[in-house]
C-alpha cells in the first residue's frame, strides 16, 4: 500500500513504529562499553584458606547447606574447627562493616562445618584408592591434618607420626575444650582415618626415629611439627617450682594430667592466645588469676573477642605490666612476682608496634604462687638437620619445598607460632606440591585479585540490619567445668545472616542491570546476563546500578 | 486494615478517600503521584493500602507531577492499570505530560481536585485548574458527591481503558475533598465483575520492541489525531454504557449529564460540582412557588454530550450558566460550550451566564434564588457575562 493511500482505519491508535526497532543498532554510538567483570570479594582476599566465603554464604541463603559444605572443604577440610578457633580476618576485611556490622561469616562457617559432620560425612562416598605412593607427615596439628587430607583425596597414601597419644596437636592438647570441644577435633580427624590415614602414635622425632629413617621408607616427608617450646622470660628464678609452661599447662589440663605446683593465685604472664587461654583455664580450675601484658589492649594479639570473654569472666589484665624478678621461698616455691610499669615508646619493634620500655623505679610486687609463662613459642630446632633449618624456624617456600629432596615443611614450625588456619592454608599448598612432585599434579593457579572496596557498592539498595549474635552460656554457668560457650546457629539464623551479605563483586542475579537497561540490552539467558552490544549504547546505567560492583566499563578501543 | 471492615459497608468517608476506596477496589497496579493540597489524602489512603498489602500496586515516589504523570504514562505504556492524583498547580506542572498520556492512548485514570490558580495563592475551589487542560484530550467528569466520587473512579477506569483514552474525574476542593458523606463500598467482587483486569491492546513488549511517540510527518499525523476524535466519540457512548452497567449492578447511576425538573421548564440553570446540590434545593423552593424552573448537571464535561444539551435546552426560554470559572476576557467557559452547542439551532434560548464563587467563596441558595430572580425578569442578557458577588 502506498503510504497516502492510506486510511484512518489504516492507522494503529497510536504513533507507534510499524515494524520491529531491531534494525536501528544503536551500539553504534558507544564510546565506553559495560562488561560482567566479576571482582575478589574482601572476605574470599583476606582469608589465609582462600576459602570461596561469598560462595558458601550464597548457597546458604539458598538452603544448599552440602553444597556449600563442599565450597569450603575444597580449601579447608575442617571448617568445624576453624568455625569456631580462627580469628577471622574475613570479617575485619567484610565492607558490610561499613554499613552497619560485618557478616558473622566464622559462624556460617562453623554452622557448615557441623552440618557436614552430621549430616554429609556419613554419606559421602569414599573412594577406593591403591596408595601407590606414601608419604610421612610429621605432627598431626592442622597443617599435618591439611597436608593428609588433599594427599589421600587424591589417593596418596599418608603415615602420621604424632608424639602424644591422640591426633590433633594444639587442636586437641592446645585449645581449651570450652572453645574446642574434643569431639569435633575427633570427628575431623575422621575424615583422615575413612579414608586411609595411618595415625603413628606416641612416637617422636629425634627420640624414636629420624628424618633418615622417613625419607628410606616413603616417598616424602611433610614436615609440621608446630612451634612448641615456650620462651623464656629471661627474669631471676625462673626455674623456681610453680612456674609453669603456658603450652605445657594446656596439654596437662587437656590430657587431664596431674599439675604439680598449681595453686589458687595464679598470674599469666603474655598477650597471646595461649595466655588467654592458660588464664581461663586456670579460673575453671579453681584459682584466681591475673594476666600481665607489657603493651596495651589495643597491641594484644589473642583473638579480641576472647580477651572480652576473660574479662567477663572475671580475670584481671595487668596492661602496661612486665615481669622483672620472680620472688621465691625457702623450698624454692614461687611466692610473688616482682613487676614493672611500663610506657610505649615512639620507637617501633619488628612487630610494628610500639616498643614498651620499664618506667624507672616503678616496681612492685604481686603475691602468688603459680605463674604461667605465655609470651610466645619457638620451634624446637635442635632435633632437625642444619640444612633446613634458619635462626628460628625452618626453611621453606610457600608450597613447603626444603633444601632437601624429599623433604617438605609448613605450619608454625616454618611461619613461627601463627594461626590455625595459616596451618591449614599451608599443609593445602604442601599437599599440592607433594603431589606435583610425586604425581606431576598442575598445582592450581592463582587468581588475580582485583579487590572490591566499600567506595565500590551501590548501597542505595541495601537496608541496616543487625548482625546476628550466637548464643554463649551464661558467665556463672562456666564456672569449674569446660562446657563448650558458643552455640552453633540454627539454619534459620544461617539464613537471615546469609541474607545481609552483599555478595561484593560477585553477581547473585539480582536484575538490576536487566530492569535498569534504558535500551533493554541486558539478556537474562539461562541465569546469567548478557549484553546485547547491538544496542547498548554505553551508558554505564547497568555498572552504577549493580550494587556490588560487578559490571565494569571500559573505553570501546579496549575492547 | 481488614477487608472485612471495609468492603460491603457504609461508611463515612471524605472525598478524597472516596477516591482512595474507589481506585482500592479498581484494583490500579502502578500509583504514581505527588501530594499536594487539598489532594495529599488520597494518596496517603493509597499508599496505606500498598503498604498494608491490601492493594498490590507499585506506589512510585516521584518528586513532581510531571514526573508523576511521566511514571503513569511509562507505567500504562507497559500496559498496567495506572492512577494519580493532582490539584491546581500539580496539574498545571502535569500539563506537557497529559498530552502524552493521551496522544499515546494510555488509560490513566487521574482524579483532580478543583483548586484555584494562584498568585494570589489559594487552595479553596474552583475550575479553572481542570478547565485550563480542556483541550489536551482527557475525558473530564465533574462530580457532586462522595458516592459519585466513588462510583466515577470505578467507571472511569472502565471508560479509559474500553475507547484507550485517559479520564480525569474532578471533585472541589475541601466542599468534597474534605467532607466527609455516607458512602457505599461496594463489595469487591462486584467491582470485580464490572472491571476485569486491563488487557492492553498495544504495550511495550521485550519481544517484539517498537517506537512508541516517535517522529511522524504531515502525512500521518493527522489520520492518528483524528482517532483521537474517534476514541471521544465513541466514549459519550461507552460512558453512557458503564454507566447503565453500573446501575445493573450497583443500583446507582448518573447519567452524562442531569436534567432536573426540566419537563416543563421555561428557566433552566446549567451548573456542575457541588453547586448543583445547593442548585437542586433552590428548584425544589422555587418550584414549590410555581416557578418553572429546573436544572441541568453537566456531569461529563469532555467529550461534550452534545445531544442531550440539545434535547433538553432547545425546549426552554431561558437558560443560566452558573460557572465558577473564568475564561479572562471572554466570559465563563461552561457558558461559551453551552452556547457553541446551541448557536446553529433554530430554536434556542437566550443564554446568560454567572460567574461565581471564584476561590472558593461560598455559593449560598441566596446566591441561585437571586440569579433566578435576574434571570426570570430580564428580557435577554445585556451583558456577555454577569459577575455575581464581586465587590464592584
Amino acid at each position: 500500500m502506498k503510504k497516502l493511500d492510506l486510511k484512518v482505519k489504516d492507522y494503529p491508535e497510536l504513533a507507534i513504529s510499524w515494524e520491529t526497532t531491531l534494525i536501528n543498532k544503536t551500539g553504534t554510538w558507544r564510546t565506553f562499553y559495560p562488561k560482567y567483570f566479576p571482582k575478589t570479594p574482601p572476605c574470599n582476599y583476606y582469608c589465609p584458606a582462600n576459602e570461596n566465603i561469598q560462595k558458601y554464604i550464597a548457597l546458604s541463603l539458598k538452603g544448599e547447606f552440602e553444597e556449600a559444605y563442599f565450597t569450603i572443604l575444597e580449601k579447608n577440610p575442617f571448617p568445624s574447627i576453624t568455625g569456631r578457633v580462627c580469628y577471622h580476618p574475613c570479617e575485619i576485611g567484610c565492607n558490610r562493616g561499613n554499613f552497619d556490622e560485618s557478616i558473622a561469616i566464622h559462624a556460617i562457617e562453623r554452622f557448615l562445618g557441623d552440618y557436614g559432620i552430621n549430616f554429609v560425612e556419613s554419606k559421602r562416598k569414599i573412594e577406593k584408592l591403591t596408595f601407590d605412593k606414601k608419604v610421612a607427615i610429621i605432627g598431626s596439628g592442622p597443617a599435618g591434618l591439611s597436608c593428609a587430607y588433599y594427599l589421600l583425596l587424591k589417593g596418596v597414601g599418608v603415615t602420621i607420626f604424632e608424639k602424644e597419644s591422640y591426633p590433633g596437636g594444639i587442636l586437641f592438647y592446645g585449645i581449651p575444650a570450652y572453645r574446642l570441644p574434643k569431639e569435633i577435633v575427633k570427628r575431623e580427624v575422621e575424615k583422615l582415618t575413612k579414608r586411609g590415614a595411618e595415625f603413628i602414635f606416641n612416637k617422636e622425632l629425634g627420640k624414636d626415629f629420624s628424618l633418615d629413617d622417613l625419607t628410606k621408607k616413603y616417598d616424602a616427608v611433610f614436615l609440621a611439627i608446630g612451634a612448641q617450646i615456650e620462651q623464656e622470660l629471661g627474669v631471676l628464678n625462673e626455674d623456681a617450682n610453680g612456674v609453669l609452661m603456658g603450652l605445657d599447662f594446656l596439654k596437662a589440663i587437656n590430657l587431664k594430667r596431674k599439675i604439680k605446683y598449681f595453686g589458687k593465685n595464679v598470674l599469666v604472664i603474655g598477650g597471646g592466645n595461649t595466655a588467654i587461654d592458660c588464664a581461663r583455664v586456670a579460673l575453671r580450675k579453681g584459682a584466681k588469676v591475673k594476666i600481665l601484658y607489657r603493651r596495651t589492649k589495643e597491641e594484644m594479639p589473642a583473638i579480641r573477642e576472647e580477651v572480652e570473654e576473660a574479662l567477663k569472666e572475671g580475670i584481671e589484665i595487668l596492661f602496661l605490666t612486665a615481669p622483672s624478678k620472680i620472688i621465691k621461698d625457702k623450698k624454692e616455691r614461687v611466692k610473688g612476682l616482682e613487676c614493672v610499669k611500663m610506657k610505649l615508646s615512639e620507637e617501633v619493634d619488628e612487630s610494628g608496634r610500639r616498643k614498651p620500655i620499664p618506667i624507672k623505679n616503678s616496681n612492685f610486687v604481686i603475691k602468688c604462687d603459680t605463674i604461667i609463662k605465655a609470651i610466645g613459642e619457638k620451634v624446637d630446632l635442635a632435633i632437625l638437620p642444619k640444612e633446613i633449618i634458619g635462626k628460628r624456624t625452618v626453611l621453606a617456600d610457600e608450597y613447603g619445598k626444603t633444601n632437601i629432596d624429599k623433604i617438605f615443611a609448613g605450619g608454625d614450625c616454618v611461619t613461627g607460632p601463627k594461626t590455625v588456619v595459616e596451618a591449614i592454608a599451608y599443609g593445602r599448598r604442601a599437599a599440592y606440591f607433594i603431589l606435583n612432585y610425586l604425581k606431576n599434579f598442575e598445582i592450581p593457579k592463582k587468581e588475580s585479585v582485583s579487590l572490591v572496596n566499600y567506595e565500590n557498592l551501590n548501597t542505595y539498595y541495601f537496608e541496616k540490619q543487625k548482625r546476628i549474635e550466637e548464643d554463649r552460656l551464661p558467665v556463672n554457668k562456666r564456672k569449674r567445668n569446660f562446657k563448650e560457650i558458643v552455640a552453633t546457629l540454627t539454619d534459620q539464623d544461617v539464613k537471615y545472616e546469609a541474607g545481609r551479605c552483599f555478595s561484593c563483586g560477585v553477581c547473585n542475579n539480582c536484575d538490576n542491570c536487566y530492569v535498569f537497561c534504558p535500551d533493554l540490552a541486558v539478556l537474562k539467558k539461562n541465569g546469567e546476563y548478557e549484553i546485547l552490544y547491538d544496542y547498548c549504547k554505553g551508558c554505564g546505567v547497568c555498572a552504577h546500578e549493580c550494587p556490588r560492583n560487578v559490571i565494569s566499563m571500559f573505553f570501546e578501543e579496549e575492547k | 486494615m481488614k477487608e472485612s471492615l471495609i468492603f460491603g459497608k457504609k461508611k463515612v468517608v471524605t472525598g478524597n478517600h472516596a477516591v482512595s476506596y474507589g481506585v482500592l477496589l479498581s484494583r490500579a497496579e502502578v500509583i504514581a503521584a505527588y501530594p499536594i493540597t487539598p489532594q495529599t489524602q488520597i494518596v496517603e489512603l493509597l499508599s496505606e493500602f500498598c503498604a498494608s498489602g491490601l492493594l498490590k500496586a507499585k506506589f512510585i515516589k516521584v518528586e513532581s507531577e510531571h514526573s508523576a504523570m511521566a511514571a503513569c504514562v511509562g507505567a500504562a505504556a507497559a500496559g498496567c492499570r495506572t492512577f494519580t492524583a493532582t490539584s491546581a498547580h500539580g496539574l498545571a506542572l502535569m500539563h506537557e505530560m497529559l498530552h502524552w498520556a493521551v496522544g499515546g492512548r494510555l488509560p490513566i485514570v487521574l482524579a483532580n481536585v478543583n483548586r484555584s490558580m494562584g498568585p494570589g495563592w489559594s487552595v479553596w475551589t474552583d475550575q479553572n485548574d481542570s478547565l485550563s487542560q480542556r483541550d489536551v484530550g482527557f475525558v473530564q467528569f465533574y462530580c457532586e458527591s462522595n458516592q459519585e466520587v466513588l462510583d466515577t473512579t470505578i467507571q472511569a477506569f472502565k471508560i479509559a481503558e474500553t475507547c484507550l483514552i485517559p479520564v480525569m474525574l474532578v471533585l472541589d476542593a475541601f466542599v468534597l475533598s474534605h467532607t466527609s458523606e455516607p458512602v457505599d463500598i461496594p463489595y469487591q467482587e462486584d467491582v470485580d465483575q464490572f472491571l476485569p483486569p486491563y488487557k492492553p491492546k498495544y504495550f511495550l513488549d521485550v519481544n517484539d520492541p517498537r517506537a512508541f511517540g516517535g517522529l511522524t510527518s504531515p502525512d500521518h499525523y493527522y489520520e492518528i489525531r483524528y482517532k483521537i476524535e474517534e476514541a471521544h466519540r465513541k466514549a459519550l457512548k461507552v460512558a453512557e454504557e458503564v454507566d447503565n452497567e453500573f446501575y445493573q449492578i450497583f443500583g446507582r447511576k448518573y447519567g452524562l449529564v442531569e436534567a432536573y425538573q426540566c419537563e416543563d421548564a421555561r428557566l433552566v440553570l446549567v451548573t456542575s460540582g457541588t453547586i448543583t446540590g445547593t442548585a437542586r434545593q433552590v428548584i425544589d423552593e422555587e418550584r414549590s412557588k410555581g416557578k418553572r424552573v429546573g436544572l441541568l448537571k453537566i456531569r461529563l464535561f469532555r467529550p461534550s454530550p452534545i445531544h442531550l444539551i440539545k434535547e433538553i435546552l432547545t425546549k426552554v426560554e431561558k437558560v443560566a450558566v452558573i460557572d465558577r470559572n473564568i475564561s479572562f476576557g471572554h466570559s465563563g467557559i461552561f457558558s461559551q460550550e453551552i452556547k457553541s452547542i446551541l448557536y446553529n439551532e433554530i430554536r434556542r434560548p437566550m443564554i446568560f451566564d454567572f460567574v461565581i464563587g471564584l476561590g472558593g467563596r461560598d455559593v449560598v441558595p441566596d446566591d441561585i434564588r437571586e440569579i433566578i430572580d435576574f434571570t426570570y425578569k430580564a428580557d435577554y442578557p445585556q451583558e456577555m457575562v454577569y459577575f455575581r458577588g464581586v465587590r464592584l
